[in-house]
């Protein structure tokens, strides 16, 4: 049995994801043309690629279509009743950031919080006989969002596309939506309430439970997820290498302590770290102040573990339920 | 989803049906509304709430539509499509109503009765009552515990304590919610603009003076208002803020009427009296609504209903606007049993707010034929 990934087939989120595979040795070829929506992975036989809409892919998530996909966390939240009974976000993947805000015309001196809209909801209502108009594609995080700030005179308006120009058209009177950067909203007079960030997304590795996870899908999962930690461990870390005068084995322990570094000493007194990438230089300076006369910190491609987090993840909260 | 047995499904459809002839043979005519409904009024009318518990779809020209979720707003739309609002009327129907409930099935069989255009409310309110417990007995239901409530009081205590409209709603939303009333009242996460210097200066200011301070601010910082509210609006909110700082503006002694208002509970001629008490002591104009519940329960004793086992809760509202008098509901005396069998009120405001030209009066009930079957609690 296949393993089936699906992948975004276009814009920034596709590159993005190419990219993240590609840096873990995981080439990702479409199949004939540029309009075939099945590919693979080059080396690894019993996988399959869908090239799916990011949405789509929620959905194939959902119904149990797919074993594994990346998509944004704001679509799986919207999209999907009851996340947590049927996928597992196994890791999120730092590109494909986005927040999901409130925004209100900047005209609004008078509003800077919910607590304040909820009020100017309410007054809106009482003088207008009418619910004010939210203007979002993201009807279900709306909803519960504003449930939990205790607004409740409001109507949603369904937007399916440049939701930010809805107030000035007078179609609604604030949105919900994302940003990046907020450039847009401003551009439109909006500004976003100030606790109004209903998610901070980004893309992530999401797992269905719902899919058929056999002997061979779980194999090629492993295979896969353990180039992707491999991948991702180097990314974070350095690796810090020095020799150590004799004697000062207590240095190696106390600098692993100190700056969360895995070390080994091989028998000439060479002391070898996998540092955190932040903490390399700190650490550097550590050995040269215990006694090394030189330390070299380096970029390393892959580090393969037995403990593979995301594995881990997926064995925990897919199998074991399954 | 969960499936149910065809033979369930026709067991509570007869006991339906027992209710439904129940009804019509007091005189109330048969209507099958649309089972596929426009999803504005439902929206319109309970607040997007009720979103996540409609089965939603869509027509051809992209309208939003619904499996209607309940019987009240359809049969109400009919009543305003078929000729003037205010003309006397008396509905029955019987059908299926659709609620997304996870876990649970969504098609939900509902038998009930509306009634509009009567002027003698506290007879009608005691009639609907009446029927509705007669008609769930004739399907075959226990012993029922009955509940009521009356908005007119409530809305009628908020308003004599001086709180805007738009507090009354908030308060009464709070209690039909179950919150506590230090929570329902708290405003502390409003932006304290009190304690900007210029609320201190528009606190002596008047309507056009604020609008015009407002525009002045807007026009300095470059900003264009776009959309929905006005710079008058803005400046109205700001001279509230000013006056009232945000909050309810209660007073300790307003205060603690509210809460002994709230705590009122029990047989309703003692909460009747306990009711008279409180408007006396704490100075509440509370006469005429008051007058009202008590020819109500006249009515209801007249109609040789146990009125004595019947418990009121001045805390028992609605979080539906349009539901303006008397609400109740009967559950199970089975302790199994948690959802009631049958609910209903009085709401008339709805039909204005659908699109009729006046108030109507309006007064209905619905049974739930699926929690009438086993124990109660099906």
């Amino acid at each position: 049995m296949t393993l089936t990934i699906a992948v975004p087939s276009k814009g920034r989120l596709q590159e993005n994801t190419h990219d993240y595979f590609a840096r873990a040795g995981l080439e990702i070829v479409q199949g004939r043309g540029v309009r075939d929506y099945r590919g693979s992975i080059v080396g690894l036989d019993g996988v399959e690629v869908a090239f799916l809409s990011a949405s789509e892919i929620v959905g194939q998530l959902a119904a149990g279509a797919v074993h594994i996909g990346v998509t944004g966390e704001d679509l799986v939240r919207e999209h999907v009743a009851d996340v947590d009974a049927k996928l597992v976000l196994l890791t999120p993947l730092g590109f494909g950031r986005a927040n999901v805000v409130v925004a209100a015309p900047q005209s609004w001196i008078d509003v800077r919080n919910m607590a304040d809209l909820e009020d100017v909801c309410a007054h809106y209502r009482a003088r207008r006989g009418e619910r004010m108009r939210v203007a979002t594609k993201y009807v279900n995080l709306t909803r519960r969002f504003f449930d939990e700030h205790g607004v409740s005179d409001y109507r949603i308006v369904e937007s399916l596309g440049a939701t930010e120009g809805a107030p000035a058209a007078g179609s609604a009177e604030l949105i919900v939506d994302i940003t990046t950067t907020g450039a847009t909203l401003t551009a439109n007079a909006l500004k976003i309430i100030e606790d109004g960030t209903i998610l901070r997304s980004e893309a992530n590795l999401v797992a269905s439970r719902r899919a058929d996870w056999s002997d061979g899908a779980r194999g090629a999962a492993r295979a896969i997820l353990s180039r992707l930690a491999a991948s991702e461990l180097a990314r974070r870390s350095r690796e810090v290498r020095a020799v150590l005068p004799a004697g000062k084995a207590q240095a190696v322990a106390l600098a692993a302590a100190k700056f969360g570094a895995s070390p080994e000493v091989s028998g000439d007194g060479m002391a070898v770290f996998l540092c955190p990438r932040a903490r390399a230089a700190e650490l550097a300076d550590f050995l040269l102040s215990q006694g090394a006369l030189r330390v070299v910190a380096q970029n390393v491609e892959q580090v393969f573990e037995t403990d593979n987090p995301l594995y881990n993840a997926l064995a925990s909260k897919v199998f074991a339920a399954g | 989803m969960v499936a149910t047995s065809s033979a369930g499904r026709e067991a509570r459809r007869a006991a339906g049906e027992r209710a439904y002839r129940y009804i019509a043979d007091a005189g109330f005519s048969r209507v099958e509304p649309a089972i596929l409904q426009p999803t504005a009024p439902f929206l319109d009318m309970s607040g997007e709430d009720i979103r996540g518990r409609l089965f939603l779809t869509a027509g051809p020209e992209g309208e939003e539509l619904c499996l209607r979720p309940d019987y009240t707003i359809p049969v109400c739309l009919l009543h305003l499509a078929r000729g003037g609002a205010a003309r006397e009327a008396r509905y029955a129907y019987l059908g299926p109503v659709f609620r997304a409930r996870a876990g649970a099935e969504g098609e939900l069989i509902q038998t009930g009765l509306e009634s509009f255009g009567r002027r003698d409310i506290e007879a009608a309110d005691a009639e609907i009552l009446g029927l509705a417990l007669e008609a769930a007995e004739a399907a075959g239901a226990g012993p029922l515990k009955v509940r009521i409530g009356d908005a007119r009081v409530f809305d009628g205590v908020i308003s004599a304590l001086g709180l805007p409209e738009y507090w009354r709603r908030r308060v009464r939303r709070g209690v039909a919610r179950g919150q506590p009333l230090e929570k329902i009242l708290d405003r502390g996460g409003l932006t304290p603009f009190s304690k900007a210097g210029v609320l201190l200066a528009l606190e002596r200011a008047d309507h056009d003076g604020a609008r015009a301070l407002v525009q002045d601010l807007l026009s300095i910082a470059g900003i264009s208002t776009v959309g929905g509210r006005s710079p008058s609006e803005i400046a109205d909110r700001f001279l509230e803020q000013a006056a009232s700082r945000g909050d309810a503006g209660l007073g300790t002694e307003q205060m603690q009427a509210l809460e002994r208002f709230l705590a009122i509970t029990g047989h309703p001629d003692a909460a009747a009296l306990e009711l008279r008490a409180l408007a006396k002591d704490a100075g509440l104009e509370i006469g005429r609504a008051l007058g009202s519940f008590e020819e109500r329960t006249g009515f209801l004793a007249a109609r040789g209903l146990a009125v004595d086992e019947f418990s009121y809760s001045a805390g028992f509202v609605r979080d539906l606007d349009y539901y303006t008098g008397f609400v109740f509901e009967a559950v199970s005396t089975d302790p199994k049993a948690a959802k009631p069998i049958l609910g209903g009120g009085r709401y008339d405001g709805l039909a204005r707010k659908l699109g009729a030209n006046q108030e109507t009066p309006a007064v209905g009930a619905a049974i739930w034929l699926d929690r009438l079957t086993a124990e109660g609690s099906v």
